[in-house]
C-alpha cells in the first residue's frame, strides 16, 4: 500500500534536486528584465570543432525556440544573406567589438552568438557529444544578457523518427545530426525569459533559472 | 490507490512541462530549413518556399500564426526568383505583422528599388 507513495517521493526529490542552487530568472538574467529586448540577430554560428557541418547543424535550428520563447527573430535567410553581401558572414569577427551596427542596420536588440566548441561522434557508443556556448549579446550595451554552456550527449541509436522529421533527401544519419542540434538548442533556450509575444512575459521572474553550465544525456 | 498515485504522477508531470505551447505553425520547417541552408540549390528553395506559402496561408490566419521572419524570407525568395512584385508585398507584409521589423525591411526594400 505504501509503495505508491514511497515512488511519488522519490520522483518528486528527483525532480527538485535536479534543479541544483535556487536562482530566480530575475536575478540570473537581469539584464534582459531590464533591456526588455524584442528583436533578435542570429550570428552565424561559429564553429571550433572538427565536424564542418555542425555549423548547419545549429544555424538551421537556432530560430524556432527563440521564436517560441517570444522573441522577434529578424528573418533568418534575409539576414543572412546581408550579412554575407557585407562581407560579415565570420561572426567571431564581432564576438568582442561593438554590436551598435547591427541595431542601426538591422534593427537588433540583441545579437546571438552560438560556439560549437566540441562535435564527438562515438561510432561504438553510438552517441555523439557537443559543447556550445550561447552568448546573447546587447547591441545597445555590448553586456551578454544571457549566455549558457551546454555539454549535451545524445544517444544517436534511438530517436529520430521520434520528432517524425522523415526526410526524404537527407539520410538518416543527418538526420539524427539536425535532431542533436535542435534538441541542443531548445534545451538550453527553453530557460529564456519569455519575450513580449509570449503570454508569460514579465510574468516569470520568479521561475527558478536553470544552471549557467550544465551537462545532459537525451 | 492507483488512481491517487496515477492523478499525482499526471499533475506532477504537466507541472514539470511547464505548459509552453508553441505560439505559432511551422509546417516542415526543421527539415526545409536545413535543406535550403546546406543545398541552396533550385529544389530546396522551391521547398522551403511552399513550406512558407502553407504557413502564410494556412487554415488558422492571424498575426499569431504566422512566426517572425517567414512573410520577409518567402518576399526575399520571391524577389529573387524576379518575382519583385509579389517579394515587395510579402517584405510590406511582414512590417504590418511585426512592426519592429521595419528598420531592416525597409532598407531591404530601397536595395531592390535601386
Amino acid at each position: 500500500m505504501k509503495k505508491p507513495f514511497l515512488i511519488l517521493a522519490l520522483i518528486s526529490i528527483g525532480l527538485l534536486t535536479s534543479c541544483g542552487p535556487k536562482i530566480a530568472k530575475s536575478k540570473a538574467y537581469e539584464g534582459m528584465y531590464n533591456e526588455k529586448p524584442l528583436s533578435v540577430l542570429l550570428m552565424p554560428p561559429i564553429n571550433r570543432s572538427t565536424n564542418v557541418e555542425a555549423k548547419q547543424y545549429f544555424h538551421s535550428t537556432l530560430s524556432k525556440p527563440i521564436d517560441n520563447a517570444g522573441y522577434y527573430v529578424i528573418s533568418p535567410f534575409l539576414s543572412m544573406a546581408i550579412l554575407k553581401k557585407e562581407s560579415a558572414y565570420n561572426s567571431e569577427m564581432f564576438l568582442n567589438s561593438s554590436l551598435t551596427k547591427f541595431r542601426k542596420i538591422f534593427g537588433a536588440d540583441i545579437a546571438v552568438f552560438t560556439i560549437i566548441n566540441k562535435w564527438d561522434k562515438s561510432a561504438l557508443a553510438s552517441n555523439v557529444k557537443v559543447d556550445v556556448d550561447y552568448i546573447f549579446k546587447s547591441t545597445k550595451t555590448n553586456e551578454i544578457l544571457y549566455t549558457r554552456n551546454a555539454h549535451i550527449t545524445y544517444d544517436t541509436s534511438v530517436g529520430g523518427g521520434l520528432i517524425g522529421m522523415a526526410l526524404s533527401a537527407v539520410s538518416t544519419a543527418i538526420t539524427k545530426y539536425v535532431d542533436v542540434a535542435r534538441t541542443c538548442n531548445e534545451y538550453t533556450l527553453k530557460d529564456l525569459p519569455a519575450g513580449k509575444y509570449s503570454p508569460k512575459y514579465l510574468k516569470d521572474g520568479k521561475e527558478i533559472a536553470g544552471k549557467k553550465e550544465f551537462s545532459k544525456t537525451f | 490507490m492507483k488512481k491517487i498515485l496515477s492523478v499525482s504522477l499526471l499533475t506532477l508531470m504537466l507541472c514539470s512541462c511547464g505548459g509552453q505551447k508553441e505560439l505559432y505553425s511551422w509546417g516542415n520547417y526543421d527539415k526545409t530549413s536545413y535543406n535550403y541552408l546546406k543545398n541552396a540549390d533550385e529544389d530546396s528553395q522551391q521547398e522551403l518556399m511552399k513550406n512558407y506559402q502553407e504557413i502564410i496561408n494556412g487554415p488558422k490566419k492571424g498575426k499569431k500564426n504566422i512566426p517572425p521572419g517567414v512573410c520577409a524570407d518567402y518576399g526575399y525568395l520571391l524577389v529573387k526568383q524576379g518575382k519583385v512584385g509579389k517579394g515587395k508585398e510579402m517584405l510590406k507584409k511582414e512590417i504590418a505583422l511585426y512592426p519592429e521589423s521595419k528598420i531592416f525591411i525597409d532598407r531591404i526594400l530601397k536595395m531592390i528599388d535601386e
